[in-house]
């Protein structure tokens, strides 16, 4: 999608794989997904539990180690997949010697050419494996990953209890090796005026709170490493709805006042649509279409995305009377057996993972 | 209007904590009619879950029981006995709660959890017929003797022992059925299964399943006389053993294919009578007639009739009539004794002694007062005795407990008052008085006795108009179902069939292998389906269903919806439904309650809350939720609710509420009724408020749905139009 950009992205994920398990158990929890995100951009990211919206998040900021792929933040690589390159080497140096992959002797051996090639392509793919890792310790040294910082949705689970608030939000701090006291204390009330709390929650410990007093922490806790980019994984699911407001108008100010970007990361797609400028929609791994919030509403192309938005309980008894949730089932809506599905551009800014057939089709319906 | 199943009133119940007394649920009321969904809404410690554990019976140690009565089937559920509540806490009245994984055991297979609960239920319920079996017999005998029927002991001994063959034959029967079936669907299966060639461990345990099956299934009522051709089928399937390839596969498929039909035809024939069978084969003819079910069915009732139940029936009757008489005496004798008795109960300042003696001979009257005849459980007379036991000793209790908290509160105080004294600011505070409302307590203790006069007056006038033969051919039926339940013993194979329809029935795939599985083997909405069956399981009136979707995503989240709604509409359930997202109940709820602080401040229909909501309160959480039109500041509530040790003066909503008026500060706003349904708690409508209007995000929105529902109907009406 890098041809769509007009100026570089804060942040942008390239056909990002994450897969867990080996051999045959493999689960591929996100399945070559690329997007990039404006600075200043909200970018939604919605899907059903399980279908790697989380992974996807997790993998950027390196909790995982990408299977393969690469993200770049403000142009310089910090993720870089290198587990397909050392499959790939394995496999070749198999080769090399003879053998298949269960250890039994192949019958045609390869000629001295390939022989030949098959080692010039292995120094080729062990520089790039060289060369991912010195990007993420260069990553790493020049502090680019403090940039990006993380919500999580558990405001409960994601604080440790034996810590007092101004432990918990002063630690991202103290572990850059800030030591001046003072200035942490100073930083530290900042931050907590800045999410609505006062200085005296500092000596507090976390189950003194309310949810969304505890969520406010946690994204206290974000803001005090200056990030450019918030990754938020459901920072509203487990609060109640009136206190959702409240957390929802917070991300939205600071968004204002600090300049940040946003990977908003959610299943309730009111509010995603309410707080982002761009959705992409996950399904089992794959991101099957990607537009900005208004058009992905006004027209949904993909099924999955509209059986989503079919779902969407409204507050209007008449109409949720007579609502008729669409049901997805891949296996009926779509016929990928001819033709693998690629990610394409139905519209400028309107992306949907189709075939050649269906393409046509959803062009021909837009339209409409 | 339908039949109401619930009613609760006044309800109050507050928590002792180390702080102090927090109220949490404060004078609430509402009714829940047959079939419909009452949906409760509101902040996470409003005391919605309070109110529904209170319900089911399952509130925590610390908690009291301030007042108020929950009526279910006459029954008053706050004060009846811990042993009366398991009959109907599960059984009547069943729960489904947050977060599935928490409420499912890991360690038990699914299936395994569902049968339990049907074993269990079976069990108790063997014992407990035996139980009332036994004490109907034995009344009947003694009321029989009584009006002067000599030979009743025989004839109670020959129903007793036709009712015991009637249920062995029932059982069978009912067992060899759901054999059959699940003979059927495993063949079905497995012939499925060849033909894909899918020769796997599957296929063997559906051969061995159906072999069983099919074995079982061969009772005279279901397979009957093609039983031959069944066991032959079953021979060929067994001799074919477990080949390994399709062409070992082929007599198998044929045995199966020939079985089919058989089982098939088993399903569709007539359903045997058993009881009127049981007697004909006790008392007439050891030999079961060879004739088709329906004419079998017509001679056998016949034979019963004229052989016995008739006269039996006729003397039953005048036994029951006795019965009815003699305890209409009792009862007017005791309405005197308790009229007589009541004084002592009203005085101003009742004295201990006093009310003790006057209720010993109340509770003495009143035990007489149950007709041993009764069918239906008086349960008002039979939970006097506690019920004024309770009354009494809140009263004398509260006496005594609310002087030491008086003491306590006094030297609290003082000791608190000492400090400031000194100049220095305490860092603790008193903790209020937990007092009982001993006015309250007294008045109740007096109205106990009166609800009793009132309930036996009812009685003796409803009594003079009785149809004697109506409740007469009652206690047969029940002696019949109570022999039929006291020997029926499900077995684990009926209860797994049972189990995986249910599973079925709320939208799992693959039961049977599903049946077999751990609970961390289903994903989040699978599990809150297997909850949902399990409560199904004893059938229940009432589904409570505490805040089942919350921790589930959006599509999830209207897969159970629609499963809810489903079941109810199929079982006639009635449903409370709590939730803190009012964007949720929008399609489900026919009445909506909304509470705050522990009481109720909106209560009316779904259309009364979304479209014409009243409560500033509603229109914060109506507010609060966003808009899939709109990109406007969500406006948030401000604040946190209030701490229910300290329960506010006036509105409780008042501090965080932007508009609040002067006087929502100083006094409780009364319930307001707008229209039939419709009711608030605010002063924004009394007459002398000021005008105040719904916040602008609501107004536009629902101009807004107004203009799309009117939208619709415009294009159906034209579609209509275009059909015509």
């Amino acid at each position: 999608m890098s041809e769509v950009t007009t100026n570089d992205p804060i942040l942008r994920v390239e056909h990002l794989c994450m897969y867990f398990g080996r051999g045959e158990f493999v689960k591929k929890a996100v399945d070559d997904v690329s997007f990039d995100i404006q600075k200043g951009e909200v970018f939604g990211l919605v899907g059903e539990s399980g279908c790697g919206k989380t992974t996807t998040g997790r993998t950027i900021i390196r909790l995982y180690d990408a299977t393969s792929g690469n993200v770049y933040f403000k142009g310089k690589r910090i993720v870089a997949g290198t587990y397909a390159y050392k499959q790939e080497i394995k496999e070749l140096k198999a080769k090399i010697a003879g053998k298949a992959k269960d250890g039994a002797a192949l019958e045609n051996k390869l000629s001295e050419k390939e022989i030949e090639e098959a080692n010039k392509r292995i120094a080729e793919l062990r520089e790039m494996i060289s060369s991912a890792k010195k990007d993420h310790k260069d990553a790493r040294k020049h502090g680019d990953v403090t940039q990006i910082q993380m919500i999580y949705q558990d405001p409960v689970a994601s604080l440790d209890p034996r810590m007092t608030v101004k432990e918990i939000i002063a630690e991202g701090l103290r572990i850059k090796g800030v030591k001046d006291n003072d200035y942490i204390d100073k930083k530290v009330v900042e931050m907590l005026e800045t999410v609505g709390l006062v200085e005296e929650h500092a000596t507090r410990y976390p189950h003194e709170f309310s949810g969304g007093q505890r969520q406010r922490i946690g994204i206290a806790r974000s803001i005090i490493m200056d990030p450019e980019v918030i990754i938020a994984d459901e920072p509203i699911s487990a609060l109640d709805v009136s206190i959702r407001a409240q957390v929802i108008n917070l991300l939205n100010d600071l968004r204002a006042s600090m300049g940040l970007t946003i990977l908003f990361i959610a299943h309730d797609l009111s509010v995603v649509k309410y707080f982002s400028d761009r959705i992409g929609v996950m399904y089992y791994g794959n991101m099957v279409e990607m537009a900005t919030s208004d058009e992905l509403f006004a027209h949904p192309l993909h099924p999955y995305t509209r059986s989503l938005l079919s779902a969407i309980p409204l507050p209007d008894p008449e109409s949720e009377k007579g609502r008729v949730r669409i049901r997805y089932n891949p296996l009926v809506d779509h016929e990928y057996s001819t033709e693998t599905p690629e990610f394409r551009e139905i519209v400028p800014g309107h992306f949907v993972r189709c075939t050649t057939k269906e393409f046509e089709k959803y062009q021909e319906n837009y339209n409409k | 209007m339908a039949e109401k199943k619930l009613e609760v009133k006044d309800l109050k119940i507050s928590f002792r904590t180390v702080n102090g007394k927090v109220q949490a649920v404060r004078n609430i009321n509402f009714d829940l009619y047959k079939g419909e969904t009452l949906a409760i809404v509101g902040e996470s410690g409003s005391g919605k879950s309070v109110t529904s554990r209170a319900i089911m019976g399952i509130l925590a140690n610390n908690a009291i029981k301030d007042g108020g009565k929950i009526l279910y089937d006459g029954k008053d559920l706050m004060k009846i006995t811990e042993e009366e509540f398991q009959k109907v806490r599960g059984d009547k009245i069943a729960m489904i709660f947050q977060d599935p994984l928490s409420s499912l055991n890991p360690i038990m297979r699914v299936g395994q959890q569902l049968i339990e609960a049907m074993i269990l239920k079976n069990k108790a319920l063997r014992k407990e017929s035996k139980d009332n079996m036994k004490r109907m017999f034995h009344a009947l005998d003694t009321r029989m003797e009584e009006v002067g029927i000599s030979d009743a002991q025989a004839d109670l001994a020959k129903f007793k022992d036709f009712g015991l063959e009637h249920a062995k034959l029932e059982t069978a029967y009912t067992e060899a059925l759901d054999n059959a079936n699940e003979a059927l669907a495993v063949a079905q299966n497995a012939i499925l299964r060849i033909d894909s060639k899918a020769f796997d461990a599957q296929l063997h345990t559906d051969i061995t399943q159906f072999v069983h099956a099919a074995n079982r299934s061969k009772d005279y009522f279901v397979v009957r006389d093609r039983a031959e051709e069944l066991d032959a089928a079953v021979a060929e399937v067994k001799a074919a053993g477990t080949p390994k390839d399709e062409a070992g596969y082929a007599p198998v498929r044929e045995a199966l294919a020939k079985a089919i039909p058989v089982l098939e035809e088993a399903a569709g024939y007539d359903v045997p009578n058993t009881f009127t069978l049981g007697y004909y084969l006790k008392n007439v003819q050891n030999e079961i007639p060879k004739t088709s079910v329906a004419e079998m069915n017509a001679l056998t009732h016949k034979e019963t009739e004229e052989g016995f139940m008739n006269a039996f029936i006729a003397k039953a009757e005048k036994a029951v009539k006795y019965s009815s008489e003699e305890t209409d005496k009792a009862r007017r004798e005791a309405i005197e004794i308790m009229q007589k008795n009541l004084a002592p109960l009203e005085k101003e300042e009742p004295v201990r002694a006093e009310v003790d003696a006057a209720v010993k001979e109340m509770k003495a009257a009143v035990a007489k007062c149950l007709d041993p005849l009764e069918v239906t459980k008086d349960s008002l007379t039979h939970t006097f005795d506690s019920s004024i036991d309770y009354a009494v000793d809140l009263y004398f209790g509260g006496f005594q407990r609310n002087e030491k908290e008086e003491k306590r509160f006094a030297r609290m105080s003082a000791k608190h008052q000492r400090i400031i004294d000194r100049g220095k600011t305490p860092d603790w505070e008193v903790i209020p008085m937990n007092l009982v409302n001993l006015e309250a307590a007294r008045v109740d203790m007096a109205d106990t006795v009166k609800e009793q006069i009132a309930h036996f007056e009812d009685q003796l006038s409803a009594n003079e108009t009785a149809d004697f033969s109506k409740r007469t051919l009652e206690i047969v039926d029940y002696l019949k179902e109570q022999t039929e339940n006291s020997s029926y013993h499900l077995t684990n194979h009926v209860a797994r069939e049972r189990a995986i329809k249910l599973m079925e029935g709320v939208g799992i795939d693959n039961p049977r292998r599903r049946f077999r599985q751990y609970p961390f083997e289903f994903s989040g909405g699978m599990r809150q389906r297997i909850v949902i069956a399990i409560a199904l399981t004893a059938d229940p009136d009432i589904l409570i269903c505490d805040e089942p979707t919350t921790a589930l995503d959006v599509t999830i989240q209207a897969q159970i919806l629609e499963l809810i709604n489903n079941l109810k509409k199929q079982r006639n359930l009635s449903v409370i439904f709590i939730t803190h997202d009012l964007g949720v109940v929008a399609n489900m709820a026919d009445r909506i309650a909304v509470m705050y602080a522990g009481q109720i401040v909106e209560y009316g229909t779904a259309h009364d809350v979304f479209y014409e909501p009243a409560h500033p309160y509603t229109w914060a959480l109506l507010a609060s939720v966003p808009d899939l039109d709109t990109k406007e500041k969500l406006e948030s509530i401000p604040g946190t609710p209030p701490n229910m040790i300290y329960p506010p003066k006036g509105d409780a909503f008042a501090d965080r509420n932007a508009n609040a008026l002067e006087i929502d500060f100083e006094m409780e706003p009364p319930m307001f009724q707008i229209t039939d349904s419709h009711y608030a708690k605010t002063w924004l409508l009394d007459p002398r408020a000021p005008k105040i209007e719904m916040p602008k995000v609501i107004l536009e929105r629902l101009a807004r749905i107004q203009e799309r529902n009117e939208a619709k109907k415009a294009e159906m009406t034209k579609e209509e139009k275009t059909n015509e």
